[in-house]
């Protein structure tokens, strides 16, 4: 009830000013009586946003609804973690608006409900391209840094099998290829999202770096991490540390880990990197990934594991693929097995309504005809309901 | 010989037999061998009009058009009697019958026809002095009596504007509505299956069309018949194409599915569907490389010297 009067104080404002500019009294008794249907019509239309803006208290009654993260708290939670269309549309509408799915609210019912004392579950994101896995991914890392979960988010594990300019060897173990590039950005990232954990988790062994440097037990994970942004040919190392610390103590109870990976099948896939003799490098050769592989295993407990699946950056891989055997492989199905399926989909008739008209009350659609029942049809129709494509389309009008 | 009936062995059979005894690869029809009479095979030619003395048969022959004259001759003279007829008529008393004899089916010899019936030219001037008498012979009362002579120089229009049928609705097992349309462009053939009770949901080839369509497009192109008629979200459809590419294919479902649409839609929206031009197939095809071109119109690069 309170909702529905607080969507007519807020959208009279708007209309008032709109039908200011009627001359005839006729005419503004006219657009009074349309206003009171407006009115009604669209006290059900502002239900496509909510005041919850705490993701724990996020309930069924609140799917199909937007909230709205204060843009400190994106800034501080998600330094590298959103995907770019949406990082434009924050600096666009200057707030960042997530919508409540299903398929979130599975994944925290199961968190909720699961016991830590038991080895870590890991949940696989899947569905077609565009259909939000990336987005529930982040309003998953959203709880869990609510909760005060230390949460290990890898944006993209494509990025670490492609593209990479500089492989080096690895000093550690000779059969390995370094990163140094990614490994650094990774920190920094890390750094900025989980400052208050770097200070509290102690080292609990000593740690030589070089000839000279090194780091003593007991020693805070922040100067790891410091060791790593300076000196940039440590820093695959570094990951590898800071992943082995966190994973020794997770047990021990005095934090729940995240471990939120977007792409893993990157991690058992091919790459793209050849070594200096064009030979093809595997993905167990890089340092990093084969970091990341061990903090996959469900050998910890004491926290929770979502993955994503993503064909979009997947390398040798078709794009009509999708489901979890055909995008992991075998070997990436066999390591991953057990794990609990996320499906996630396009969007239902009701979500599309929200989305619209999210995207209307923002000013995004500047169209007139984008206002009416057979534009929406239209845009429903050319997007299939898949919000990818919804957002590419709505961009141009 | 061949099995046929000799009693029945009409010019149509000949041609069949001829095409399959003698199979031709020439693309000119004319060129082929065929078997006719010869007056269909060899055009009729003036015979000579003098006899073994010089002395000319027809009356009229040194005016040069003797068969043009000798015409305009005999129906002035039907006209006149006509003429008479009436005046006849009207002086015992009997009202003048006013009937119209020109169907919309028929019209008058083109002037190629009378020249090939006359075997003479004529000029632009006498051919149209001649429709004009037969046009007057026809406007009098009595000039339908004449009907035979007239016959001879009208020919029949064939029947214009065939009414296309519109298929009615079918029932499938569920009590469903539903109707099928095909559709052709360029290269590719579609058939599309429109059901009633629908939410929009289109199969393309048991794809979906986000998945086959990945172009907006051609989504657009599949678009068009239903927002035309504001059913966006009322049908259901399940096509098949092949053949072409992704915009022809788009084409083709686009037709197919506005033709298998116009049996859930009042007839006044098939015509606005008609001049919209959804229900047109597009003829246009890839045109031929010509030699001497690179292409089919683009020529070689100009070189001076």
């Amino acid at each position: 009830m309170l909702r529905s009067v607080k969507g007519l104080v807020y959208h009279t404002p708007k209309l008032d000013r709109g039908h200011a500019l009627h001359a005839t009294a006729k005419d503004w008794l006219s657009s009074i009586v349309s206003q009171d249907v407006q009115i009604l019509a669209e006290g059900s239309r502002a239900i496509f946003r909510t005041s919850e803006n705490d993701p724990a208290n996020h309930a069924e009654y609140h799917e199909g609804r937007h909230y709205s993260i204060p843009l400190q708290e994106v800034k501080a939670v998600f330094p590298h973690g959103l995907p770019s269309p949406f990082q434009q549309q924050i600096r666009t509408f200057n707030e960042a608006c997530l919508m409540v799915r299903k398929p979130a609210l599975e994944l925290f019912a199961y968190l909720k409900s699961s016991s830590f004392a038991h080895p870590a579950i890991r949940y696989v994101i899947y569905g077609e391209k565009g259909t939000g896995k990336t987005m529930t991914l982040c309003h998953v890392v959203h709880y869990c840094a609510r909760q005060g979960w230390l949460v290990l988010h890898i944006p993209d594990a494509h990025l670490w099998v492609k593209n990479c300019r500089e492989l080096m060897q690895s000093s550690y173990n000779k059969e390995r290829l370094d990163q140094p590039l990614q490994a650094s950005f990774w920190l920094k990232n890390f750094k900025t999202a989980n400052e208050r954990f770097l200070k509290e988790i102690k080292t609990q062994q000593k740690y030589v770096w070089g000839k000279r440097e090194s780091t003593e037990e007991g020693r805070p994970l922040g100067e790891v991490v410091e060791q790593g942004l300076a000196r940039v040919r440590n820093a695959s190392d570094a990951v590898g540390v800071v992943l082995k610390e966190i994973k020794q103590q997770c047990h021990l109870g005095s934090f729940r880990l995240l471990v939120a990976v977007d792409g893993v099948n990157a991690l058992w896939g091919k790459t793209t990197l050849k070594k200096e003799d064009k030979s093809p490098v595997s993905p167990e050769e890089l340092t990093l990934v084969y970091n990341l592989r061990k903090m996959v295993m469900n050998d910890w407990n004491g926290g929770a594991i979502v993955t994503t699946l993503s064909q979009t950056g997947s390398l040798f891989k078709p794009s009509s693929a999708y489901l979890p055997h055909e995008l992991l492989g075998k070997e990436g199905f066999e390591a991953l097995d057990p794990f609990i399926p996320i499906r996630v989909s396009n969007y239902s008739p009701q979500e599309f309504e929200s989305c619209y008209h999210y995207y209307l009350d923002r000013k995004w659609l500047q169209h007139e005809k984008a206002r009416t029942a057979e534009g929406r049809d239209e845009l429903r129709f050319l997007s299939g309901a898949n919000p990818r494509q919804l957002q590419r389309l709505a961009g141009p009008l | 010989m061949m099995g046929e009936d000799p009693e029945t062995f009409t010019q149509e059979d000949i041609d069949k037999a001829i095409a399959y005894l003698f199979p031709s690869g020439l693309f000119d029809e004319r060129a082929r061998p065929m078997m006719k009479h010869p007056t269909e095979i060899f055009p009729e030619k003036r015979k000579i009009q003098w006899g073994e003395d010089g002395r000319p048969f027809h009356f009229l022959f040194y005016t040069g058009k003797q068969s043009y004259y000798s015409l305009m001759h005999e129906t002035y003279g039907i006209l006149l009697n006509a003429q008479k007829y009436q005046d006849q008529m009207t002086a015992q008393g009997f009202p003048p019958e006013k009937e119209k004899k020109n169907l919309p089916g028929s019209r008058w010899l083109t002037k190629m026809e009378l020249e090939e019936m006359l075997l003479e030219k004529l000029s632009d001037h006498d051919y149209s002095r001649f429709i004009q008498l037969l046009q007057k012979l026809m406007m009098l009362p009595y000039g339908n009596n004449e009907e035979k002579y007239m016959q001879k120089f009208s020919k029949e229009i064939a029947t214009q504007l065939q009414k296309v049928v519109i298929e009615p609705l079918k029932y499938d097992e569920q009590g469903v509505a539903f109707s099928t349309g095909e559709g052709q462009r360029k290269t590719a053939r579609a058939t599309a299956v429109v059901y009633d009770n629908g939410s929009g949901k289109i199969t393309v080839n048991g794809v979906d069309v986000l998945h086959y369509f990945p172009v907006l497009q051609d989504r657009e192109q599949l678009l068009f018949p239903f927002q035309f008629l504001d059913r966006i979200g009322k049908h259901d459809m399940i096509c098949t194409v092949s053949g072409g590419g992704r915009s022809s294919q788009a084409g083709a479902i686009r037709l197919a599915s506005a033709k298998a649409l116009r049996s859930f839609v009042t007839e006044k929206e098939v015509e606005f569907m008609r001049q919209a031009g959804l229900l047109t197939f597009d003829p246009r095809l890839k045109e031929r490389k010509k030699p001497g071109q690179e292409g089919a119109r683009r020529k070689f690069t100009w070189k001076k010297r």
